[in-house]
Formats: structure tokens, sequence, C-alpha cells
């Protein structure tokens, strides 16, 4: 470009899948290092049925959402952002040996995009995290220094630490909400499920809203502080498995809950694994399990029925 | 202590040997059948995919006739469901009632593990002669596939091909050592070679790519390299129990990484790469068209497969994708694959026309 204001590069980034992983993360790292940052808007019927038409019919329902996503960000941004995530560390506090404790992610997770390359015109701007191979922090800094290429004067280090702690903060406010959630007299739901399919209103049909109606106070599994370190049978090698099942052995051991609902995104491979041990949890503690399942055809009626007569079961 | 294990088509009988080698007794599992299937899929969680329903169905008539143990892969390395299906298994076979033990097998315990059930306690000596007789049966059993998709189509008496393997098979089973099975084999093929062919008849070359246990049970895929060889179509299939075994070699990974790169940057667990690599080859190789068996939702073949539809349209190589479930029907089977058949012909007709046409 010739003139000497070069407009700033747009950057498209879905509100979908793995966006919820780390919400607020990434649309913060692209601004501070100098781009402009295009969400796509939360779900909609329309989304919905673009990513159902364009997307292999066999994939599961927050995979079709993802494309539907990724079609309205087409055309409109220069590429689209779509990490490919691959592993990543946690921590068990000398539970597990240091290899024992970087755990994989969904395996569609890998190879999206590539998927979405072939599918898009777009161009699609990704970075591989495996920490299997490098910390994340370095892939950042590698990956930073990459598409900031062109720009002058850009703090990469600032940028990064900026963007965690805008990420932490936010974590920070949802452990608070828990505490103050705990203290509440109402029967406490937990929701047990993906990010992605928890904060996505219209994926989930609104159950928060519909709980809170019935008189319940829903507490989203990620907001459970994840203190429990007992190990665990069978031990998942999904980095959102282990969580899972930890956050409900804290949440039994601890606290008083009155029932728990578990939303699966139809052909969601590795929910038809970790469902079976889910309920079991539920069901050795005796308490009042629901496994609700969501896809494209899902109707708000059967799902509200479903609810009042799960509260119906509740004590 | 009575082991049993899944059935998985032809190798099953390898399976066999090789537990009897090692000295366990063992109920061998029957034939998967669409009764047996219908039962384990009665008690598997619904999700799951259709190998560990149909093998839920396999110990479900071996618990009948008193097996008490199961040994099941644990596959320590891929990033897919067979991970699980040993503890899933256990747990459903447990939830329903029955008293079973799920024992799993994987790379690195299984020499330990087995040792540590066995009565007498295998010698590593005995364990691997057990093994190398096992690669030996294996092979012998793919080469014998082989030879049959080979000469179906080309066979002038139909049948003739189908005799011979299940003459084959039939004695496989009382095979002891080397020495009888280099017997067989030669007499097989011996037996092969005097099959009368058709050599007129137009041959199509397929390629059949997709998921090792689907692609090559016939009984959960419907016999699928037999009804394809009847329509006069050969079938090839490069993934086979040896090269699931051997792929996880790192050398093997980079060089099958290689070639996928432009398409696949990734692994994606299961065989979603090797699907990639297999399809480009065929086309390659200019093949009339390429089948993916499934189960449905299998998630590393769903993932791959946007990338082998693009494949098709970039080589211009006809592709038809079949998942398998539960509820899958034969009648459905047959009619896809005559429609995909046809096309293939038609296809084939026209580019060798072209061909004749281009060259005068």
């Amino acid at each position: 470009m010739s003139s000497s204001k070069r407009k700033k590069p747009i950057i498209g980034i879905p509100q979908a899948l793995f966006y919820w992983k780390n919400p607020f993360f990434w649309e913060e790292f692209f601004k501070n290092l100098g781009f402009e940052v295009v969400l796509s808007p939360k779900t909609n019927k329309e989304i919905v049925e673009k990513g159902v038409r364009i997307a292999d019919p066999e994939t599961c329902f927050s995979v079709k959402i993802l494309f539907g996503h990724l079609l309205f960000l087409e055309d409109r941004v220069d590429s689209i952002f779509i990490p490919r995530l691959k592993t990543k560390e946690t921590h068990s506090q000398n539970l597990y040996s240091k290899s024992e404790n970087i755990l994989e992610y969904c395996p569609k997770f890998f190879g999206i995009p590539d998927v979405a390359k072939i599918l898009l015109k777009t161009e699609i701007l990704t970075l591989t995290l495996d920490e299997r191979k490098e910390k994340l922090k370095k892939s950042l800094k590698i990956f930073a220094k990459k598409i900031t290429k062109n720009f002058r004067g850009v703090d990469i280090k600032g940028s990064i630490e900026k963007a965690f702690s805008v990420a932490n903060q936010n974590e920070k406010e949802r452990e608070e909400s828990f505490s103050q959630k705990m203290k509440s007299e109402k029967k406490k739901i937990i929701l047990i499920s993906h990010p992605y399919n928890l904060y996505d209103e219209y994926a989930n049909i609104g159950i928060k809203k519909k709980i809170e109606r019935l008189g319940g106070e829903p507490i989203f599994i990620d907001e459970i502080p994840l203190t429990s370190i007992s190990s665990l049978s069978p031990r998942f090698h999904w980095e959102f498995g282990e969580e899972i099942m930890r956050k409900i052995n804290n949440i039994l051991k601890n606290y008083d809950v009155a029932g728990a609902i578990e939303i699966s995104a139809f052909q969601c491979g590795c929910d038809a694994v970790l469902k079976e041990f889910v309920e079991r949890e539920f069901k050795k503690n005796k308490i009042p399990f629901l496994y609700l399942m969501i896809d494209e055809h899902t109707g708000e009626a059967g799902f509200q029925t479903r609810l009042e007569a799960f509260f119906d079961t509740l004590r | 202590m009575k082991l049993t294990f899944a059935y998985w088509g032809n190798y099953t009988l390898a399976f066999n040997k090789l537990i009897e080698r090692l000295g366990f007794e063992y109920i061998p599992p029957e034939d998967t059948n669409s009764t047996s299937i219908k039962e384990g899929a009665k008690l598997s969680p619904e999700m799951f995919c259709l190998p560990l329903k149909v093998n839920i169905g396999n110990y479900l008539s071996a618990i009948k006739n008193g097996a008490d143990t199961i040994l099941m892969w644990e596959n320590i390395g891929g990033s897919c469901r067979l991970r699980y299906y040993w503890v899933v298994q256990e747990k459903t076979l447990r939830d329903a009632g029955y008293d079973i033990k799920v024992i799993n097998l994987n790379s690195r315990n299984l020499f330990s593990k087995l040792r540590e059930i066995s009565k007498d306690k295998i010698h590593p000596l005995r364990f691997l002669r057990a093994i190398l007789s096992f690669f030996r049966d294996i092979r012998f059993i793919d080469k014998l596939e082989e030879k049959t998709n080979y000469l179906r189509p080309r066979e002038k008496n139909k049948g003739d091909t189908e005799k011979i393997l299940k003459m084959a098979l039939e004695r496989f089973r009382e095979v002891r050592n080397k020495k009888e099975l280099a017997s067989l084999q030669r007499d097989a093929w011996n037996k092969f070679s005097q099959i009368k062919t058709d050599r007129k008849r137009m041959i199509l070359r397929l390629g059949v790519i997709g998921e090792v246990y689907t692609i090559s049970d016939d009984k959960v895929n419907f016999e699928l390299d037999k009804k394809l060889g009847e329509m006069g179509v050969e079938v090839h299939r490069e993934l086979n129990l040896v090269q699931h075994l051997i792929s996880g070699f790192f050398w093997k990974e980079k060089m099958l990484q290689k070639k996928v790169n432009q398409y696949l940057k990734t692994t994606v667990g299961g065989h979603g790469r090797q699907a990639i690599a297999e399809m480009l080859d065929y086309s390659k190789k200019g093949f009339d068209g390429v089948i993916q068996i499934l189960p449905f939702g299998c998630m590393p073949e769903v993932t791959v497969r946007p990338i082998l539809q693009k494949i098709s349209q970039e080589k211009r190589i006809p592709f038809l994708s079949i998942s398998l479930d539960e509820q899958t029907a034969e009648a459905g089977i047959q009619t896809r694959l005559e429609a995909f058949v046809d096309l293939m012909k038609s296809r084939h007709t026209q580019l060798k026309s072209n061909h004749a046409y281009n060259s005068i």
C-alpha cells in the first residue's frame, strides 16, 4: 500500500468453540498487537443454518455452529483466526509425572484449520498450540512476531501479558460469582458441559434462564474451583475430561447440590465416553441427573418439559 | 479363568491361535451377526461408535459359553475413543449384571499383563515366538484376502474364488506351525492359479479407505469386498492389521505427514491421515474410485471427510462415503454400491474412449 496511513488489517474471530475455551483472550491479544478485530455475533438461527449446510453432516453440533460463524466472517475480514489447539499443560501437584500432565484437546480441534481452509475463501490465520513441544507463551511470542512483521513499535511481550491479565480477571470474576451462588438458598443445579455449549445461549436454548425461572440456581461446571487432586479412574487424556471429573469430585465432596444436568452436543464423540462416568458419580451420590442432547432440531418446548419434570424429582 | 475377546473378521482366527500359543484357556468369539449387533447395541451407550456395540454383542455370546475375562486393546497413543473401550465395556457389562473383568492391553503393558494373568508365567521367548507367529498368521490372512479380491472380479464361474478362500480359512484353523502354514499357502495359491478367468472383462479398480476395523471385518461391512468383487470391481485395501500395527513407528508417521501435508498439517487421531494419503495414492495410480467406510460419527474419519471430498473434486476421482451403525441395512448398502459402480463404469468407458480419441 502506498499511503503512509496503512489501514489496520482486520482479523475475524468466531465466537464459537475455541473462543469459549479462553474468552476475551484472543480479541485482546490481537487488539494489543495493533490489529482490528471483528467478532462474529452471538449464535443465531441463520448462523446455525449456514453451518449445518456446510459442515460434515456427521460432525458434532458445536463444530457445525463454528462453521456458521466462519461463514458469517467470510468476506467481512482480511483473515479469520482459528488456532490449532492440540495439547495443554495442566497441574496436578505431583500426582502425575510431567509428561502425564500434558493433556489433549478433542481430535476434531486438530484438523479444523485445515478443513476451514478447504471450505472457505478467506485466508485462515492459524497457530498451533502444542505444549508437548513448546510452552504456550513461547508459541504466542513467535506467532505475534511473525504476524506483526510489518508493524512498527509493537510491544509483543506487553501485549501478551495484558491479554493474559484480562483473561485471568475473567476467571477471578467467575470464582467470585461461584462463592456468591453457593450462599444462595435456591436449589443449586450443576450444569456440566463444554464452555462452548454453556456460554452459547442459542445452542443450549437458554438453559440458564430456564433454570432460574424454575427457581433454581444454575452453576456452570467451569465456575467450580479446581481443588480436588485425588487420582481419577479412569483418567482422561482430554483436558476437559480431567477438569470436569476433578471439579465434580470437588463439588460432591465439599458442597451440597440439588441436581446435575449434562448437556451434550449431538455427535460429540468425547461426551459419549465422558457421560458414562459423569453419570456414575452423581448416581453414586444419589443426586438426580439429567442428560440433555442439543442439536439443530432441538425444540424449545421439549426442552422445557424435560426440565420441569426434572425439577419435580428434586428434593 | 476363561478368556474371550472381540471378533474381528478373518483376523479372529489369528487371535485364537495367539491366545492358544500363550497357553490360555479361552472361548473363541462367535461370528458377528445381525442379532449379536442388536443385542450389543441394546446394552451399549447410545452415542458410542459402532465397534464398541459390536464388541459387546460378541462378548455376550462368549459369556453365555462360559467366558469370564475379556481382553481388550487400549490405544494409549491415539486420540480417539478406542482408548476408553475397555473401561466403558467393563462398565456396560457390569451395569447389565455380568460379573466380568476386562483386561486392558496396550503397547507398554502387553507382556507384563499377559504374564501376570497366565498360570504358568509365560517365558519371554515363548511370548516372542507367539508374537512372531501371530504376525505370520495375519500376513497370510491379508495375502489371502488380497488374492481373493484380485481374482473375484475375473473368475469365469461365479464363486470359484470364494470356495478356495473358505477352504483355506477352514484349513488354517488346523495349522500348527510355520511348515504347515507354508504348505497351506502353496496349496491355496496353486488352487487360485487354476481358477479360469475372463480376460476380456472390464475390471474396475477401487480403493477402500477408512477405519481399519470396519473396512476389514466383512461381517460388519456386509461383505463389502465380495459384493464389489461380484460387480466386477477389484478391491484394494492398503490399510490392514499389519499396517495398523506398524503405523505407530515414528519414521512411518513422518513419511505419512509428508504425504498429506498439503491438505492436513497434523494428526487427527485414528486413521484420518492414512485415509488422505491412500486416496491421493489411489488417484495417482489411476483408480476408478474410492470408498470410505467408517463407523457412524467416527471422530477422525468425519474430520477428514471434507478433505477427501475436496481431493475427489480436484483429482476427479469418484468418491463414496459409507457410515455404518447398528441400523444400517444391507439393502441400502447394496443399492448405493450398485449406483457407485455404475458411475465408475461410465466414467471408465468415457475416459477410455477419450483416450482413444486423443491418441489418433
